[in-house]
């Protein structure tokens, strides 16, 4: 049971330093200001329309993006520190077939991408909820339809903390594996769009906006991927990297 | 110490042993063609000045660094092919490899669960290492010795047969050093093997059966350490010069200490009746045990190199 073993003991890395209750912060502010903006936001035109409707809401909650962003950055640092800390000698001593080692790590940042995905997507709906009463409309997406946003959001954190933990085995350093997860989900995406505007739909932060059930005129997109396609495209934007992080470590001295 | 001819394993389930071993980083060969055993029931002390390759080695040893070739094995077996490897081999290797905001205690609880041990074993662990009331303290608040005795506990959670230690004596006061060197003497009495590498040489004389000792990557002297500590004579001579000289013609080996020479090689008894029959007025002849120290400068060529905290820096790619 060497699986279940290494597992239980990267879960215990990931909830024994202040690193969750960071990322839970950025959540909460994250939440806070969909609430002020719900509250003291208005349109060009003065007005809330923004709003108005169940799919304005709906994609003022979808966090699928930002989780994929905010897992992104948890995933590289929860593995580029291992390296720079030496807390990976253990690991290694613990499981010397390397790719156990690693798949075990990357199993625990998809759960823990995963958790901050379904926290901030709770968290951003309570508070757009909680917020709306103090304007004129009320919260109108369906139960079905928050549900969907929650559990994009999920995929999306597991996805993206997946992706940055790919990057994190392969640069072995926090500030580079941060850096790598910002060029990856934020600088890297506009500029292949604008090499092939076809890539539009198949960007990270498109695909986590199809995977909530968005509506493409309320996304401000002019074409979406299927909720299957964009699961599949966003796992192999999550796969390439953590496999090329496994292949990566697995004769690399460990210095 | 030095023979490599039987086959893998012969010396026992649990020796270690290094034959042939070669690292290379880019042009710097950090270990040459080095080859020894460490037996069980035994305190194998691993010696050589900074950057001479045992930390390499111990790397290798354990998996953690390739080697161009030759090969460590444990109990004939590579480390990774151990089938419960930290039940087999504990391992102090890096003082710093701990989160600094984990507390102590949730360090050994990650070990534990990934080698499948009790929780319980750690509070005992943490009581035995004396960090038990600091257990919860967060690492980066201890000091270099309470983060070496927490690395200690660290390899002895699975109550292995091997320990393979690099410099633990670091960072840890006399009682704390009392107390390690009791720990794996009375392991090494228990059938262990114990491999300990130290720059303090005057802590190999107290702690060491047999000593490995490294230079530049090289093996220069391998063996028990009683042996290596050969006793010597002290001789104090009216004609020290003539004397040195008929000595070292007879064989000996002399090092001149002002008026004084300590001779190796030779009964007391044929120096002093060479001596006599050479007609040299002898003002003193005694026993004189060379130190440790004395005999590692000698077998490295150089004065002991070290930082000033006692780390070892090694080359690395």
């Amino acid at each position: 049971m060497i699986w279940t073993r290494l597992v239980r003991a990267e879960l215990r890395k990931l909830t024994t330093t202040n690193m969750p209750w960071a990322f839970l912060a950025v959540l909460v502010v994250i939440s806070a200001i969909n609430a002020i903006a719900v509250v003291w936001g208005t349109d060009f035109d003065g007005t809330k329309t923004f709003i108005s409707t169940a799919a304005d809401q709906q994609s003022l909650i979808a966090f699928a993006s930002n989780a994929t962003l905010i897992a992104g950055l948890f995933g590289a640092i929860a593995v580029a520190r291992e390296y720079g800390h030496g807390t990976v000698i253990p690991t290694f001593l613990s499981s010397p077939r390397r790719h156990q080692a690693v798949l075990a790590q990357l199993v625990a940042v998809a759960i823990g991408g995963a958790v901050l995905g379904l926290v901030g997507a709770t968290l951003t709906t309570l508070a757009v909820a909680l917020a709306l009463p103090t304007t004129e409309f009320g919260f109108m997406v369906p139960a079905a339809d928050v549900g969907r946003v929650v559990a994009a959001a999920s995929f999306a954190g597991a996805a993206g903390a997946v992706l940055g933990a790919g990057i994190g085995a392969i640069v072995r350093n926090t500030g580079g594996a941060v850096t790598g997860a910002v060029l990856t989900l934020i600088i890297a995406p506009p500029l292949i769009v604008q090499l092939i505007s076809d890539a539009s739909s198949w960007v990270p932060s498109a695909l986590a906006v199809a995977l909530s059930g968005v509506e493409p005129e309320a996304a401000g997109v002019e074409s979406q991927a299927s909720s299957l396609a964009a699961i599949l495209v966003l796992a192999a934007w999550a796969l390439v990297p953590a496999v090329i992080g496994l292949l990566s470590v697995q004769r690399r001295d460990v210095v | 110490m030095t023979e490599t001819e039987a086959e893998p394993g012969g010396y026992g389930p649990f020796a270690i042993e290094v034959e042939h071993l070669t690292k290379r980083y880019g042009e710097h060969t950090v270990v040459s063609d080095l080859s020894f055993v460490a037996r069980p029931g035994r305190v194998t002390g691993f010696l050589g000045p900074n950057g001479s390759g045992k930390s390499t080695t111990m790397k290798i040893m354990l998996d953690l660094a390739s080697s161009e070739s030759g090969r460590a094995t444990i109990g004939g077996r590579r480390y990774r092919d151990l089938p419960d490897p930290t039940a087999i081999v504990g391992a102090l290797l890096e003082s710093n490899a701990f989160h600094p905001g984990r507390s102590g205690r949730n360090h050994m609880r990650i070990l534990a669960d990934a080698d499948g041990i009790d929780l319980d074993r750690v509070d005992e662990l943490l009581e035995l290492v004396g960090l038990g009331e600091a257990a919860d303290r967060r690492v980066g608040a201890y000091s270099l010795g309470m983060r070496q005795r927490l690395g200690f506990a660290g390899a002895l959670l699975g109550d292995p047969p091997v320990l393979v230690l690099d410099e633990p004596a670091n960072g840890l006061d006399p009682e704390g050093i009392h107390e390690m060197r009791d720990l794996l003497r009375a392991r090494a009495a228990g059938g262990n093997t114990v491999l300990v590498s130290s720059h303090l040489l005057s802590e190999m004389e107290l702690l060491a059966d047999d000593l490995v000792v490294l230079n530049k990557g090289r093996l220069v002297m391998a063996g028990p350490l009683a042996e290596l500590q050969e006793l010597a004579t002290l001789v104090r001579a009216s004609a020290s010069a003539r004397l040195q000289e008929l000595l070292e013609a007879e064989g000996a080996a002399v090092e001149r200490e002002g008026e004084e020479l300590v001779v190796r090689g030779m009964p007391i008894t044929e120096i002093g009746e060479r001596a006599f029959d050479a007609g040299i007025v002898l003002h003193e002849l005694s026993p004189h045990a060379g130190s440790l120290e004395e005999r590692f400068l000698h077998w490295t060529g150089s004065p002991e190199r070290r930082d000033e905290d006692g780390t070892e820096e090694e080359v690395q790619p």
